[in-house]
């Protein structure tokens, strides 16, 4: 025989919000009033969480970021400074952010508060809080180089190309271009400690 | 030095806890490593020190990299590099791009030694011993999610710590704090071309591309695989600007001027009939193996240099 409920609808509301954790004191007082006198309130309250349950156990569903009205980031900006994006979310995100100076903005506050809050002495974030390690791909070999490949063609479309040996040039060097052309060329190949700029 | 005590150079100021790592879940190449370094993603400040005879140089630049790409600001100004491209920006924005041959080193130089994973603030790292030979030659510390270099050491060929960098106030992200204006800059392109005084390879190094240079001068690049330097060959009437308070560098070939940063070393001499620039991150006892190879100063016009700044 199926159940039938007969809580009232104010404490229906009353439990859900009390799972959500936003009660007021007042209405909690009442929620806890209505647990400890009401057997309907008590079998609605079980019911509400088997629900809830049952939803986290179903897969997520990840939504578009374009399908977003609005068209900003909006949480997805702090789930990815906290690295908690999926894989497939993180290039959609970066090319927003790409392209929009609001969000840009808004990571930039968003950054500068967290900094903020982790330069306070002695905080250890509870462990539900550590991100999520995703590995990203090592991308190594033939498609460095053709992206190497790539990266210079489009160069070369887009910009005028200096003469080779050019007789007329002065005799007198500097240093300091010669280490910047270093620093361009070297910046295709993998470097452990970074690459020099500006002068010495 | 031993290589466990090169590895507790790292691990005493950054390791809270060590486990061994199962061969099979690493990376066998130091490629591999690098080139995930190359592609990572991250904003941090970077310091780096490095010792180059009794010159101590340090360098500190907020960092933020992606892409491929590091756009690293001093002071006020921001440079972008990566990808062969190097532009400075700031009143007067400018830059140079280099067409690069799509090529990798093959080279059995270096080795990947002992692998252990440790925590440093906080994260999951991987402390890497890169081996040349039976020795250590550097201890990289990988952040494992991002694949960033948090901390370097290299070494001289006698053990010693000669450049150490490290990434401080790491951020596994972008703050999209470098300014926007670098694909509105025109730069300077550089096409590769043949050499006619160059070496192919020299103490381990090969010639990967060769361009043209100011001055009519021909720039080499070489690379082992860890380190590089570029050899500019100039005309030996040629004058190089910039060495305004040059150390001496003296090898069994003879004395050359020398200025160390902490990123990277100039040297600077005249064998006669050219005038050589070699400007790279190589440690002083590669540096000193690879001049051996190149031609030698030439003790007249040292004399001649030396005369000149005695008596004008």
């Amino acid at each position: 025989m199926a159940d039938v409920n007969t809580v009232s609808p104010r404490i229906s509301m009353l439990l859900s919000c009390y799972l959500d954790g936003e009660l007021t004191r007042d209405e909690l007082t009442e929620v806890v009033a209505a647990l400890e006198n009401d057997m309907e309130a008590i079998a609605e309250f079980r019911r509400l969480k088997d629900t809830r349950k049952v939803l986290r156990t179903m897969p997520m569903l990840h939504v578009p970021l374009e399908l977003i009205p609005g068209g900003h980031l909006g949480e997805q900006l702090s789930a990815y400074l906290d690295g908690e994006l999926v894989t497939e979310e993180i290039p959609v995100v970066s090319a927003h952010l790409d392209g929009c100076p609001d969000c840009r903005r808004e990571l930039g506050d968003l950054d500068r508060s967290r900094t903020a809050v982790r330069a306070l002495p002695g905080v250890e974030p509870p462990v539900f809080l550590a991100p999520r390690i995703e590995e990203k791909r090592s991308r190594r070999g033939l498609r460095t180089a053709v992206a190497l490949a790539a990266g210079a063609a489009a160069v070369s479309l887009a910009f005028a190309v200096t003469p080779l040996g050019d007789s007329d040039e002065p005799a007198a060097v500097s240093i300091t271009e010669l280490g910047s052309r270093h620093t361009a060329r070297a910046s295709t190949a993998p470097a452990p400690t970074g690459v020099q700029v500006g002068s010495p | 030095m031993t290589m466990l005590r090169r590895a507790a150079t790292v691990g005493g100021t950054a390791v809270l806890a060590v486990s061994m790592l199962a061969p099979a879940a690493v990376a066998e190449e130091l490629t591999d490593y690098l080139d995930r370094a190359m592609q990572s993603t991250y904003t941090a400040n970077r310091l780096v020190v490095s010792v180059w005879g009794d010159e101590t140089s340090i360098s500190s630049s907020f960092v933020e990299h992606a892409d491929g790409m590091e756009m690293v600001r001093v002071d006020s100004t921001w440079t972008v590099v990566g990808n062969g491209r190097s532009v400075v920006v700031n009143d007067a924005p400018h830059g140079v791009a280099f067409v690069t041959h799509a090529q990798s080193i093959e080279t059995d130089r270096y080795t990947i030694g002992t692998v252990r994973m440790v925590k440093h603030m906080r994260r999951d790292c991987r402390l890497v011993e890169v081996m040349e030979g039976d020795h250590v030659r550097a201890v990289i510390l990988f952040d494992v999610n991002t694949g960033a270099p948090l901390i370097t050491e290299t070494f001289t060929g006698t053990g010693r710590v000669f450049r150490r960098s490290s990434l401080q106030d790491f951020k596994a992200y972008r703050t999209y704090i470098a300014p926007r204006t670098v694909d509105d800059v025109e730069y300077e392109i550089v096409m590769p071309r043949e050499s006619e005084v160059l070496p192919d390879s020299v103490a381990g190094y090969q010639l990967i591309d060769i361009f043209p240079a100011p001055g009519g001068a021909e720039h080499g690049f070489y690379s082992d695989g860890l380190f590089t330097f570029s050899l500019f060959a100039l005309d030996g009437a040629a004058e190089v600007t910039g060495f305004d308070d040059p150390k001496s560098f003296i090898t069994g070939t003879g004395s050359y001027d020398v200025e160390a940063t902490a990123l990277d070393v100039r040297l600077h001499w005249s064998d006669g009939a050219h005038r050589y620039v070699m400007v790279g991150d190589l440690p002083p006892d590669h540096a000193a193996d690879v001049l051996a190879e190149l031609p030698a100063p030439d003790a007249r016009s040292m004399f001649s240099r030396w005369w000149a700044k005695i008596f004008g």
